[in-house]
């Protein structure tokens, strides 16, 4: 009775600390955010920064505001071309980065350490240093305000490739042994017994890879000269210029805009990690 | 009799383009176009739209391609774009790395077309902006477009809570810091804090300084700093420190505490205006734009700066310039001007009768000239990163008290000249 | 029954030649070819471009010029340097570990609801990794305003006078690593929940049974089963902490013709880099300044590794 009775203390006391933490630092992580969209659903000339906006004032100014920027900017069509490179560069990224980081993570063979390690250091080097550089050998190849000048070079993504291996190499050799004894080759060894195991981090990498593409601002930048080819960054980039003739609130309602796709795409497929993974399926 | 000298060369002037036209026509061009971001949009852009229409149903053949771009990316762009072969033919950038463009051979030196120009096309621009194009003779590497002269913006309600009669603005500094010094009294802020920003310190500078006194001499590497006047300077940002409001003049908070009535003061270009304009609108906010006052009468401060329409170099480059000269000739600037409701370097333009009624254009042709170059001579070097954060670093430090103003200003002109010489 | 196996799964003899081993290995080779591909041209080759480069005086248009390492010298030897990578190591030194434990304690807490409040909890979390960073920097610029800020008007109800937060060189470096966590814990959060969804849950059903607390089972099942993924996150959030650029730039609000905030106390090598590429037009020099930078990289994550095979052999 007595050992009951602390532990229904312990997890009171657990539960009521948890929640009050969980959502403080939902409320840090979320006000910020609610500000701006405060700001957005305001009158031109109202002073936003000065307190916080706890609640918006003017939803009209804001709903026209965004029809606005939505009719009569480009930024519908650079909508479009942002999710065809985020979702172009994910299939890529996903598709290329899981079949190397089959082999470096499980399997051994010549010059698989140096490969890897060629492919790590890649990783240290500044993008800055290989922007120009690669934008010459784009250029060179045509691509310049192409999709695929866009997609095509992020591609062989080391940052991918790492954070597959660290998740392929949990999957038991045995599983793979047991596939291979029942006469699957190589690629479907790949398809049938890995790629189901490492869900949750494809889902994981789709999610981040989709993030970094979508606010990947200077290699857009170089490639995307047309505006036919902006991509959402850079339309947005046309109302943050300091000396913009725009009011702060017309400028924040264009960069929260750009962060509805990321986010929608975030809760759409942040479900599909799965609880509790199959791995227990190993023994006999 | 004017008059019809005036009609004499307008027809002069059209002819003179036509023939050129004549010349040109019939090929298949295309001309990549890149203007800053404001002007690609709304209103701006179907004006550009226009223009180009015009331009290329007068030439037929040519094709014009308009992008815009915010302030970095233009440079960058043309940067990468001279590196892979794709600049832009026309553009329009900033004075200030116009030296960049040269070098990267994006800017092309136009002296020649130029001076084939008719008299009267060359005489429509303002001289100060066009000779800030020309760094040495035989040179000229842009034609100066829009451009502004610092305004100081004043709340007028905050001045009446402060005891002040808004009805004349101040003449001097003496008169103008006085005023400030009352409304600190009257519990609110005077000005931003003018430290923050390299322009704003140029700004106060100007009061008592003038072009000559400030930018760079490149023959040498130094700069052209005097200490004497660095010295009264840093001593006006050490008087204002008590009165301000701790934000830059750029910071979306000072526009804030203009409109709700907490700052009486802001010293900045003209793009806030439809900001203010919008306050005026939608809270009663009663406000005015006078000339920043100089130390004696008569005499301004606050800087001037041009954007310009450049040329690059390579096949296109005739034609390009045929179309620079169209956008930046007198009849398409007043109608720029009147759209924009905004100054710019074409002085013809400026002095027509439509245009210079519009209140902001001419307190801003006033405050051109007799405003302070921000960053003279341009076109000839590249001004290293850390001039800009030294100048700032030390009206900053000073204003804190750690350098009395005389030290402040012989440290300051050392660390810039050890910069420069990099 | 002789067992049917393909070719490739024969041992190889020894002595044969290369031509049976090549075989043996060419499924691997396969699969790693379309990424070896694209890596090389794409990466290998821009970083090799780099490093040609950086042994000269190039602008982007004229014909480079050989200068061997006067540009690795102007850079040692610039105050700027010292000063970017000064900042770099104490910025570092600080956000990454903390960035982690708090990305650590957000995946613990989120994966300790289930449903509708797991959801709420992870999708709240995750926000700030969504805007763009220039909505970010912006709203804590507001945040961190002087006088009337939120921070500071909070600060005036204890009776603290105002702090210039983004102005006063004492407190630039902790302002920008908060809203740099802001920002990270997120990211990570994310790729540490789907570690810890990798945990099988019998493990805590035996710990518990054995009488564990949540606390044991913490630190003995659950930090030890995220090796890999912890090594992952530690090992790309220092690579990508000595990268930083975006934050410090837009914070600063700097532009190619000023950057780093007072007395650069928010100057950083990629920061440096950008201004002297593109502002100053020395693609050279920049390069160089990248490969020092890759130097300091390289060294740390050296450190990282070997840190890591050493507790392996334990």
């Amino acid at each position: 009775m007595n050992r009951t009775s602390i532990l229904v203390r312990r997890v009171t006391v657990w539960t009521v600390l948890k929640w009050t933490v969980a959502l403080i630092v939902a409320a840090i992580a979320i006000f910020p955010i609610w500000w701006m969209i405060n700001v957005v659903f305001a009158l031109p000339g109202e002073p936003v920064s000065l307190n916080p906006r706890l609640w918006p004032s003017s939803l009209s100014a804001g709903i026209d505001k965004i029809h606005m920027i939505l009719t009569e900017t480009e930024y519908l069509r650079a909508y479009g071309i942002s999710v065809a490179y985020a979702l172009l560069t994910i299939a890529g990224v996903l598709l290329i980065g899981s079949l190397a980081a089959f082999e470096f993570s499980l399997f051994d063979f010549p010059g698989r350490r140096l490969l890897f390690g060629v492919v790590m250091l890649s990783l240290m080097v500044p993008t800055a240093v290989t922007i120009i550089p690669t934008y010459l050998l784009t250029s060179r190849l045509g691509w310049l305000n192409t999709m695929q000048g866009l997609v095509v070079p992020g591609l062989a993504s080391a940052f991918g490739l790492f954070m597959l291996v660290q998740f392929m190499r949990a999957i038991p050799k045995d599983m793979i042994e047991a596939a291979r004894l029942d006469g699957a080759n190589h690629l479907q060894i790949y398809w049938h017994v890995a790629l189901p195991l490492c869900r949750n981090a494809l889902v994981t990498l789709a999610i981040l890879t989709f993030m970094q593409t979508w606010g990947n601002y200077m290699w857009p930048l170089v490639i995307s000269t047309r505006p036919e080819m902006y991509t959402v960054g850079q339309v947005v980039g046309l109302f943050n210029s300091p000396l913009s003739h725009h009011t702060v609130d017309t400028v924040m309602a264009a960069n929260l805009l750009a962060a509805v796709p990321p986010l929608l795409f975030f809760l759409i497929f942040q479900r599909k990690i799965v609880e509790g993974i199959a791995m227990s399926g190993t023994k006999g | 009799m004017k008059r019809i000298n005036r009609i004499r060369a307008g027809i002069a002037g059209a002819a003179a383009l036509l023939g050129s036209a004549g010349a040109a026509a019939a090929q298949d061009v295309t001309l990549e176009y890149w203007v800053y971001s404001d002007f690609a949009q709304g209103e701006a852009l179907a004006l550009q739209q226009e223009f180009i229409k015009e331009f290329t149903d007068a030439h037929p053949g040519v094709k014009i391609n308009i992008t815009g771009k915010g302030d970095d990316d233009l440079t960058a762009g043309q940067v990468a774009g001279a590196a892979s072969g794709n600049l832009p033919d026309v553009f329009m950038n900033a004075q200030s790395v116009g030296a960049q463009l040269v070098e990267v051979r994006a800017l092309a030196n136009i002296y020649d077309k130029w001076m084939a120009m008719p008299q009267e096309f060359r005489d429509q621009f303002d001289k100060d902006a066009l000779a800030s194009c020309m760094p040495r003779p035989g040179e000229l590497y842009c034609i100066p477009y829009t451009g502004f002269g610092s305004l100081l913006f004043r709340n007028l309600t905050v001045l009446e809570q402060a005891g002040i009669d808004p009805s004349t603005p101040p003449a001097t500094w003496d008169e103008w810091f006085a005023q400030m010094q009352k409304v600190k009294d009257a519990g609110l802020y005077a000005i931003p804090d003018e430290t923050l920003v390299f322009n704003s310190i140029a700004e106060i500078y100007a009061t008592s300084g003038s072009s000559e006194t400030w930018g760079f001499n490149w023959d040498d590497r130094t700069t052209r700093i005097d200490p004497a006047i660095m010295t009264k300077v840093l001593q006006k940002f050490v008087d204002m420190a008590p009165l301000t409001s701790g934000t830059s003049r750029n910071d979306q908070a000072t526009k804030d505490l203009f409109i709700s009535n907490q700052l009486a003061f802001h010293t900045v270009g003209p793009w806030v205006n439809p900001t203010y304009d919008e306050a005026a609108k939608t809270s009663g906010l009663k406000y005015d734009f006078v000339l920043i006052p100089g130390d004696e009468p008569g005499k301004t401060g606050g800087i001037r700066s041009y954007e310009i329409v450049g040329v690059a170099p390579g096949p296109n480059m005739d034609i390009a310039f045929e179309f620079a000269t169209y956008i930046t000739e007198k009849q398409q600037m007043v109608r720029w001007a009147k759209l924009l409701s905004r100054y710019n370097a074409n002085a013809a333009a400026m002095a027509d009768p439509e245009v210079s009624q519009l209140p902001l254009i001419k307190v801003s042709v006033d405050a051109a000239h007799g405003a302070m170059e921000v960053a003279a001579p341009y076109f000839i070097d590249s001004v290293p990163s850390c001039y800009n954060s030294t100048v700032i670093d030390y009206a900053a430090a000073t204003a804190d008290g750690e350098f009395t103003p005389e030290e402040g200003a012989q440290e300051l002109i050392a660390e810039l000249n050890s910069c420069l010489a990099q | 029954m002789p067992s049917a196996r393909p070719a490739f799964f024969r041992r190889p003899r020894p002595g044969r030649n290369m031509p049976m081993t090549l075989r043996r290995y060419l499924p691997h080779y396969l699969m790693i070819a379309p990424f070896m591909v694209l890596f090389a041209a794409f990466f290998l080759y821009p970083i090799l471009s780099g490093l040609y480069y950086s042994f000269h005086d190039w602008n982007g248009v004229k014909t480079p010029e050989f200068v061997g390492l006067d540009n690795y010298q102007t850079i040692l030897a610039s105050r700027d340097f010292s000063r970017a990578m000064t900042n770099l190591l104490w910025y570092i030194a600080i956000t990454v570990p903390l960035g982690i434990l708090v990305a650590l304690g957000l995946a613990l807490l989120v994966d300790s609801f289930t449903g509708r409040w797991a959801n709420f909890f992870r999708n709240a979390y995750f926000l700030p990794v969504v805007l763009p960073a220039f909505l970010a920097a912006t709203i804590w610029r507001w945040i961190y305003a002087p006088n009337f800020g939120l921070l500071n008007m909070i600060l005036g109800w204890f009776g603290v006078p105002s702090i210039n937060f983004m102005n006063d060189t004492d407190t630039m470096l902790y302002a920008l690593i908060v809203v740099d966590v802001w920002v990270s814990a997120g990211f990570n959060m994310v790729i540490l929940l789907a570690g810890l969804k990798n945990i099988p849950g019998e493990l805590y059903e035996a710990a518990r049974l054995d009488g564990a607390s949540k606390w044991q089972q913490i630190i003995h099942i659950t930090i030890p089963m995220l090796g890999p993924v912890l090594f992952f996150v530690f090992t790309y959030g220092f690579i990508s902490a000595m990268q930083v650029f975006d934050k410090p730039w837009l914070l600063t609000g700097s532009s190619f013709t000023s950057y780093g905030g007072r007395r650069n106390a928010l100057l950083f090598p990629v920061m440096d880099m950008m201004g002297r590429g593109f502002g100053g037009v020395k693609f050279g020099e920049a390069a160089a300044y990248g490969f020092l930078l890759t130097i300091a990289i390289i060294a740390v994550t050296a450190l990282m590794f070997t840190m890591r095979a050493w507790r392996e052999r334990k």
